[in-house]
């Protein structure tokens, strides 16, 4: 390096040729290539910018998964069983026998009736019409709407309400068990039946916010609103997509203080910035012309490919600095920075691409489609940054102030790269390699308590302590329900739903359900044929059986709730209520149904799994274990592959890959520590933490190969790694991390734990590389055998 | 099957495995009537229909065949062993070890172990068939008592012979589903003589302790074939037996003829007991109607009870106080011989079924949700 006129760069890697052809190429073009970058940024920014939030049900789950499959062919007749939302309004003083309160739920009632989406004859409030108390009597049935008739507020009629409310049985369900709350319950159409439009969930969301709970709490002081329904929540998730926007500002602006903290050059600052701005720009715009939109997993792919960016960015800008601290000029520099990069840099994108692709194998939409998203913005990184940014700065150059940080702080650097290089030492390596193993034995010991799936109460998308889930921790607990349903379907011949072999059936399947730990209660026609023909026999509590008898079956299920009976009669879902969505709790419950399946289906009726909500999260969970093993195979194989293919040896391999399955295990320990289970979201954190840790790894091997190939020994050749592209190597990790550590503070919890997981395995891979490495090349590499290697293929 | 039959043949001694022995076939879709009672914890927190003292314990039955006892005035309790899985109405012990109950699918169970072990005695089938025998028996009487009749008699008669083709046709065509009909109630006397009661005028009677039963339904007025909901013996010796349509037939001679009392009330009737004095009748069902005859039903009082929810069991303390139970949660308490009652209601306003003293001053109700000892006005502990 002392003479760079006859560092020719012997080595295959750095320089193959004096001058590749793709330098020529680039360097001799510059005007022409720019222009062509100009041109290509305006037309990729204009479609980037136009591009959609999209959080699209169907894309978050395992679309193959046979339970999957059982719910979308059945979805036209399951439609209205999930989607409603449950307003509670709360007598925050007192209860809800007053006529303030009365007064803001008859207004609150109307409102809803009024929201675009909802279901205007299946709203249910104590105001509406089809809330009805029954009596029977010698004559048969009498009964009355809950509201009495003439009501006007007074004690009276406030006390008569009372004695409806408790013959109307509706306690527990629209009124609270303590009379604190009653609910307004709205089912909604997927799709408007008037403009055959699908309903809007972000706008009805919103409107429920403002129209409904901050007008009415504002308008009587003493009521407080609580909503919930997958409307709401998926509300909810659009607007956290939202705040990602800022997330995407302060990560720019930390970086950009923190290039300059490190390069103290103005134009070293703001061109990587500039260019990384530029390859989210590309590929936000390429995703929407491929036609995706941005989900709120995808939506964190562009703070990646921007990390990504800025850390071969760096790559780049420390290598001009060295170059221009000789002497060169911009271009030049910029030449011999280009020369040293490109080949490192390609194969560290591409195996961050290769890694990101594995996990095409996982068969969610959402997944494949952040490796499509990431796969594409790491490839647009290899053109942005290392050639758009190379070739700006030829233009712009280092300045003096950069150069001269550089220059000066070369001694006091090189103090602390000559204490780490220790890491490479014959006497520390064993004590590094030690710890390793212990790191190692402690993640083996914790990781077993990992678990697959969302381990909290209430909506796992969103934080414990977020409105909505608090708000559904109030209507579980002042109400008889669960958010956690898992619907089993029973398929019958047509027309034969409401045979008495198949309510026997269900009936049966439900008793085994509600003997099984985590089942909370369940629902059928079953149910319902017993509720009313013990209502039909004067409410006499000895009649409450399934009838053997089809006419009086028949005559019970008459008013059965929509939902229960598809159009023709060939599908009957059984709901099942569960204490939570635990994986071990899913898992008992589809156990004992596919046992009971295998034994009970036959022609009469057929019972499929599954839909809701804990449907959908058993499937995910199956796919997601049966994956992740998978998974881990491919991203390691893959990675390994590369590695191997560029240094040639098993033995490099080791020393790079190594200290990745180190942080890999640890990352899985401390998720079974700090409760975060694999799930859709964190599932990929391992293959992104992998695919992109290598980084590391490949930029330190390459030098380290290069200076012992020069023939220094192992700790002499790691100080000069260390000196030449260590302080890039730490830069890296620290942008990479401040790029994804943002997401901790999402109101979405998964990006949250994505965040945080991705920060610690990012920054924990950058120490892998620095101490451990070193200490594996000690035990691994044998120097004089590489030398005589590589003047052997000379 | 075949295990189920390795059962029987082994006898009693092989009772206590019924579970073990089923277990396998959890699953495996039998007839309710051949499906053992699942064992499970929920059977106490689930539907009771009735309950009665045996002894010093309490047995209690259920939906799903459950029958649980507890030897510790409620505070805990074992399920029973139970052959079928049909819901249980009622029950009655008539000592600490022999007891009997019946339900839907016109099942008959008898248990000489003091409730641990359950046999079937009578299927709704066999039920259904005595009842055909029974009026086709009665069916060929009345031919021959219209070919002896003078010719202006006939008309009725021949009136009466149609309905009871008719209900022959209906109960063979019911026969054809199966055991459609549930017995609602049962009483017995001693070890042998008892009756049970159920729906469409159903009544068997027996005097071999349940191995074998007569059609009874012959000696009640009651053509329309309306349910018979309770059945029981009255201070003094008479037997009275309520139904649908405020129906009261009181029978002085040990069941062998019993006449229709005319009802002050034209409503469903749930229960019958006795007050405890000789004569004594108290009757009580719909929308809180209570009725109390002191001449075994001929004259009645309606007793103001103040309750519009229906009543569906009733029991006397030693101490002659009244306790009566129904839906919404409503308790009726009488101290002065049901001239009037006191009425509360459970915070919960579940249906309550049935009652039975646990102590002096408590009570063990059992209902839509299961069984809960409570203080004498029903109030929770």
């Amino acid at each position: 390096m002392s003479n760079p006129k006859h560092d020719k760069g012997e080595h295959y890697l750095t320089t193959p040729k004096a001058e590749p052809f793709l330098e020529r190429l680039i360097f001799n073009n510059r005007a022409a290539i720019l222009f062509g970058f100009l041109i290509l940024t305006l037309f990729l920014g204009y479609n980037a910018v136009k591009i959609q939030p999209d959080a699209s049900f169907e894309r978050m789950i395992p679309l193959e998964h046979p339970y999957i499959v059982n719910m979308i062919e059945n979805r036209d007749d399951l439609e209205n069983l999930g989607n409603f939302v449950r307003i509670a309004v709360e007598a925050k003083d007192g209860d809800i026998f007053s006529k303030e309160y009365m007064e803001t739920l008859k207004e609150i009632t109307d409102e809803v009736f009024f929201l675009n989406g909802v279901d205007r004859a299946g709203l249910k409030s104590l105001w509406t019409a089809n809330v009805r108390w029954v009596e029977v009597t010698e004559q048969g049935f009498q009964g009355g709407s809950v509201i009495p008739d003439g009501y006007d507020g007074s004690p009276a009629s406030l006390e008569a309400l009372r004695q409806n409310i408790l013959r109307s049985n509706e306690v527990g369900r629209l009124v609270s068990d303590n009379f604190g709350s009653t609910v307004v319950y709205a089912p909604l159409y997927e799709t408007s039946p008037e403009t055959g439009e699908p309903l809007d969930y972000a706008q009805f969301s919103r409107q429920l916010e403002e129209q409904i709970r901050s007008k009415y709490e504002q308008q009587n002081p003493n009521v407080e609103i609580r909503i919930v329904g997958f409307a709401k929540k998926v509300g909810d998730l659009i607007e956290g997509i939202g705040s990602i926007a800022w997330f995407a500002g302060i990560t720019i602006v930390l970086t950009t203080l923190l290039l300059f903290g490190y390069s103290r050059c103005i134009s070293g600052t703001l061109v990587p910035v500039f260019a990384s701005i530029v390859a989210v720009f590309w590929q936000l715009g390429a995703l929407r012309l491929l036609g995706y939109g941005l989900d709120p997993y995808s939506v964190l792919v562009p703070f990646l490919v921007f990390a990504i960016g800025i850390s071969h960015g760096v790559q780049v800008v420390n290598a001009m600095a060295l170059e221009a601290a000789k002497g060169f000029d911009p271009i030049t520099a910029a030449r011999l920075a280009f020369r040293a990069l490109y080949i490192p840099g390609m194969l560290a994108l591409i195996s961050d691409a290769f890694g990101f692709l594995t996990l095409l194998f996982i068969e969610i939409d959402v997944i494949k489609d952040l490796a499509v998203a990431a796969g594409l913005g790491v490839a647009i990184v290899i053109v942005t940054n290392l050639v758009l940014h190379p070739l700006i700065m030829s233009y712009i150059g280092i300045t003096k102030g950069g150069i001269r940080h550089v220059q000066n702080h070369g001694e006091k650097q090189d103090r602390k790269w000559r204490v780490m290089s220790y890491f490479s030492h014959p006497s520390v390596a064993p004590i590094s390699l030690l710890i390793a193993v212990l790191g190692l034995g402690l993640g083996v010991y914790y990781k077993q308590g990992l678990k697959v799936g969302d381990l909290d109460q209430g909506a796992p998308e969103l934080r414990a302590d977020s409105v909505y889930n608090q708000d559904n921790a109030f209507l579980i607990n002042n109400y008889s329900s669960s958010a956690d349903v898992l619907v089993v379907m029973v398929e019958t011949p047509a027309e034969q739903c409401t045979q008495y072999n198949v309510l026997r059936a269900m009936d049966a399947l439900q008793w085994e359900l509600q003997n099984t730990p985590g089942v909370q209660s369940s629902a059928s026609l079953a149910d319902v044929s017993k509720i009313v023909t013990k209502a039909l026999n004067e409410g006499n509590w000895k009649w409450y059986e399934i009838s053997r008898n089809q006419t009086i079956i028949n005559a019970s299920i008459r008013e059965a709730p929509a939902g229960l009976i598809n159009t023709d009669c060939s599908l009957t879902p059984v709901l099942v209520f569960l204490e939570d969505h635990k994986a071990e709790t899913l898992k008992t419950v589809v156990q004992v149904v596919e046992a009971f399946a295998a034994e009970a289906s036959n022609d009469e009726h057929n019972f499929l799994l599954a839909a809701g909500n804990a449907g959908v999260e058993a499937a995910t969970n199956e796919v997601i274990s049966s994956a992740k093993n998978m998974m881990l195979v491919f991203v390691y194989g893959v990675v390994s592959l590369l590695c191997f293919v560029t240094f040639r040896s098993i033995r490099a391999v080791l020393c790079i890959v190594v200290p990745l399955g180190l942080t890999s295990i640890l990352c899985e320990a401390i998720m079974a520590v700090s409760g975060i289970g694999i799930k859709v979201a964190t599932l990929p954190v391992i293959a992104l933490g992998v695919g992109i840790g290598v980084d590391y790894g490949i930029y330190i091997y390459t030098k380290l190969e290069k200076f012992l190939l020069e023939g220094k020994t192992l700790q002499e050749a790691y100080y000069e790694t260390l000196r030449s592209t260590g302080k890039a190597v730490v830069f890296t990790g620290v942008t990479l991390g401040l790029g994804v550590v943002t997401w901790i503070f999402s109101p979405i919890k998964f990006q949250a734990d994505m965040g945080f997981l991705l920060f610690f395995m990012f920054l924990w891979n950058m120490v892998g590389a620095i101490w451990l490495l070193p200490a594996l090349a000690r035990f691994l590499l044998r120097p004089e055998r590489m030398v005589a290697k590589a003047q052997k293929a000379k | 099957m075949a295990t189920r039959l390795t059962c029987k043949t082994l006898g009693s001694a092989c009772l206590g495995m019924t579970m073990a022995c089923s277990a396998p076939a959890a699953f495996a879709l039998t007839d309710i009537l051949e499906t053992p009672a699942r064992e499970t914890r929920l059977a106490p927190t689930h539907l009771l229909t009735d309950v009665d003292s045996a002894g010093e314990r309490i047995v209690a039955v259920g939906e799903r065949g459950h029958i649980i006892f507890s030897d510790d005035e409620g505070k805990s309790w074992t399920q029973g062993h139970v052959p079928v899985s049909v819901t249980l109405t009622a029950v009655d012990f008539i000592g600490p070890e022999t007891g009997w109950a019946v339900g839907h699918s016109g099942v008959v169970l008898k248990s000489e172990d003091a409730g641990a072990n359950w046999a079937v005695q009578l299927d709704g089938v066999q039920a259904a068939e005595l009842a055909i025998a029974g009026k086709e028996e009665r069916a060929a009487e009345l031919e021959a008592k219209i070919e002896e009749a003078p010719e202006e008699e006939r008309g009725d008669l021949e009136w009466a012979l149609d309905d009871l083709y008719f209900s022959i046709e209906n109960m063979r065509a019911d026969m054809d589903i199966g055991p459609v009909n549930p017995l609602l109630d049962v009483w017995f006397e001693n070890d042998q003589f008892g009756f049970v009661v159920g729906a469409y005028g159903m009544l068997l009677r027996t005097e071999d302790g349940g191995a074998s039963w007569q059609d009874w339904s012959g000696r009640l007025d009651n053509s329309s074939g309306y349910h018979l909901n309770a059945v029981t013996r009255i201070t003094g010796g008479a037997l009275a037996i309520v139904g649908e349509a405020g129906q009261i037939h009181v029978s002085v001679d040990h069941g062998e003829t019993w006449e229709l009392r005319d009802s002050p009330y034209p409503g469903s009737l749930f229960g019958v007991i006795g007050t405890g004095n000789v004569n004594e009748i108290l009757a009580f069902g719909l929308r809180g109607n209570v009725l109390l005859s002191t001449d075994l039903g001929k004259s009645w009082n309606i007793v103001p009870s103040g309750a519009s929810a229906t009543l569906n069991g009733g029991m006397v303390s030693e101490d002659g106080r009244i306790t009566l139970v129904g839906n919404g949660g409503v308790i009726l308490v009488s101290s002065n011989d049901a001239e009037s009652f006191r009425q509360s209601y459970r915070e919960d306003r579940e249906g309550v079924m049935s009652v039975v003293p646990v102590s002096d001053t408590n009570i063990l109700i059992v209902g839509e949700h299961g069984a809960t000892v409570t203080d004498a006005r029903g109030q929770d502990l």
